[in-house]
């Protein structure tokens, strides 16, 4: 590692005046399990570290007035994990948030990482990154220049990386209230349980009086540089009952959209596509089945 | 540099550090709890595991600087913490075995649950990942006493072994859930 000064914020705006002083080679650390990584190998080489862990408003979660559900980006997966412990258990969909921070990783990773540093490091593998985008969360970041509030697809550059400017500190995550959506189920295949994904998949529906899902969002990660939206086979799903709609066949048409046959020439790519139409496939089943029994129960 | 206190295994130590100083290299080189290893330093391998707060994290891929001023434990502070039967030792192995526990100022019988257990299982062949599946099985059991063994499986995902081939580590879990269980206590006026 190269040398750099530490230093430990205990609020917001301090962390923001910290980061403005010490100029572009400041950099946050949340929990550190990425960064850490990368200045060990000198692949980040900040001169300045401003820590979050001080900063008591950036962790847990509370529902606002209107339903929606803000985390705080310096939240850990371990306590998002334990959510149903807590004051403020998770409603609903929003239940899958939780899980999914509860299966990555391991033990030891998940009480220091976070979903804002997931979202930060924005490495397409890190399954916050494809839930976000999946699930339409809003961004909510602030620096010297003010706040501002980004929507998940448009905070991930196509090319990698992320829209942060310099010295701007991601703040909290906005997931919809309940109503947003009627199921939501997350899906993904690694080789062994602490192995990054070789593909993750998301199905998020919303039904409409008639228990036709009136909308749909199918997301995925892992394969491109920022997860990708699978239109085409969102739209199929849109109209048609959860009992009626071939998940095997929405796959298949959500693989020909992210990874087209011709793109796919390595047998890590064919891999992938196959992945792509299996674990689309099994999302939609699985939302479906949830949208149904959460329509079903209210 | 920078002056700064943790407190392992109940005893505060204060050291000024190079703001680069991982939590792995102020247990082992600052406060000399070499029990804590050092196997891959990449936050894969689960050999440094130690306790920060109650809580399990990699010490490879913490800066000492982030938890200054928490409460560490390591697999030193292990077995003082609980005292576990240990039947099926004989005084005399334990007597060359078990000695860095005296200098800690333990009792020989002292061991924790899965420490025994692991000795009685033989869930180590050269023990260099030991440390760190203890504390992260401590960690893990307190959490969840009744494990299936998948579920023991699952929780080391993080921890890796060169020698056992893990079958005796998951029976060692087993064996040590039962006895780290919490008893169900006495009615209050019997
Ligand atoms: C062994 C191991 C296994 C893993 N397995 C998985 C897995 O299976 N699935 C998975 O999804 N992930 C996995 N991860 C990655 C893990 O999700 C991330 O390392 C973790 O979430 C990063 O969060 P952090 O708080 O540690 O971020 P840090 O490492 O502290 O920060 C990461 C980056 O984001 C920036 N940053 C952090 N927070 C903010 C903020 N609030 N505002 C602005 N910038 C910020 C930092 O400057 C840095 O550039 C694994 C990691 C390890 C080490
Ligand atoms: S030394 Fe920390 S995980 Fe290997
Ligand atoms: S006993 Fe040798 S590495 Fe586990």
């Amino acid at each position: 590692m190269k040398p750099f000064s530490f230093h430990s914020p205990r609020g917001l705006g301090e962390a923001v005046d910290l980061l403005e002083r010490h100029g572009p080679g400041a950099q946050v650390i949340a929990g550190g399990q990425t960064l850490l990584l990368a200045m060990k190998e000198r692949l980040a080489r900040p001169s300045a570290l401003v820590s979050l862990a001080e900063v008591a408003d950036l962790r847990g979660w509370r529902y606002t007035d209107s339903g929606a559900l803000e985390i705080g980006a310096a939240t850990t997966y371990a306590a998002l994990a334990e959510a149903e412990l807590t004051g403020v258990p998770l409603r609903g969909w929003h239940t899958e948030i939780a899980a999914v921070a509860g299966d990555l990783a391991d033990r030891p990773v998940r009480t220091m990482g976070t979903i804002g540093g997931a979202l930060c490091a924005a490495d397409p593998r890190f399954d916050m990154v494809t839930l976000v985008v999946a699930l339409d969360a809003e961004l909510d970041t602030v620096g010297a220049g003010g706040g501002r509030t980004i929507r998940a697809a448009e905070f991930f550059d196509p090319v990698g990386g992320t829209v942060l400017r310099p010295g701007e500190i991601l703040t909290t995550v906005r997931f919809r209230p309940q109503d947003g959506f009627s199921g939501v189920a997350f899906e993904k295949f690694r080789y062994r349980v602490f192995d990054a994904a070789l593909v993750s998949a998301v199905c998020a529906l919303r039904l409409g009086a008639d228990g036709a899902v009136a909308d749909a969002r199918v997301t995925v990660g892992a394969v491109h540089p920022a997860p990708v939206l699978a239109t085409t086979a969102a739209d199929r799903l849109v109209g048609g009952t959860p009992t009626a709609v071939d998940t095997v066949e929405i796959g298949l048409v959500a693989a020909d959209e992210v990874l087209p046959a011709e793109q796919a020439t390595t047998s890590v790519r064919r891999y992938q596509r196959e992945l792509i139409g299996v674990l689309v496939g099994r999302a939609i089943a699985r939302s479906h089945e949830r949208a149904h029994t959460t329509t079903a129960g209210s | 540099m920078q002056t700064m206190t943790l407190t392992i295994n109940g005893t505060e130590v204060t050291a000024e550090v190079d703001e680069r100083t991982l939590l792995l290299e102020f247990i082992r080189d600052v406060a000399g709890y070499t029990g804590t290893h050092n196997g891959c330093l990449e936050a894969r391998c689960g050999c440094c595991a130690v306790e920060v707060d109650g809580d399990i994290v990699k010490s490879c891929n913490v800066l000492a600087l982030q938890v200054a001023g928490r409460s560490v434990t390591t697999v030193e502070g292990l077995a003082p913490q609980r005292v576990a039967p240990l039947e099926h030792i004989t005084t005399q192995s334990l007597a060359g075995v078990y000695r860095p526990l005296d200098a800690l100022g333990a009792q020989d019988d002292d061991l924790h649950p899965l420490q025994a257990a692991f000795h009685k299982c033989h869930a180590l062949q050269c023990g260099f990942c030991t440390p760190g599946m203890l504390m992260v099985l401590k960690d893990y059991l307190e959490d969840n006493p009744e494990p299936t063994r998948d579920e023991v499986r699952k929780a080391i995902g993080g921890n890796i072994c060169r020698c056992t081939g893990y079958q005796h580590i998951v029976d060692a879990a087993m064996e040590a859930a039962e006895n780290m269980r919490p008893v169900a206590a006495p009615a209050a006026d019997g």
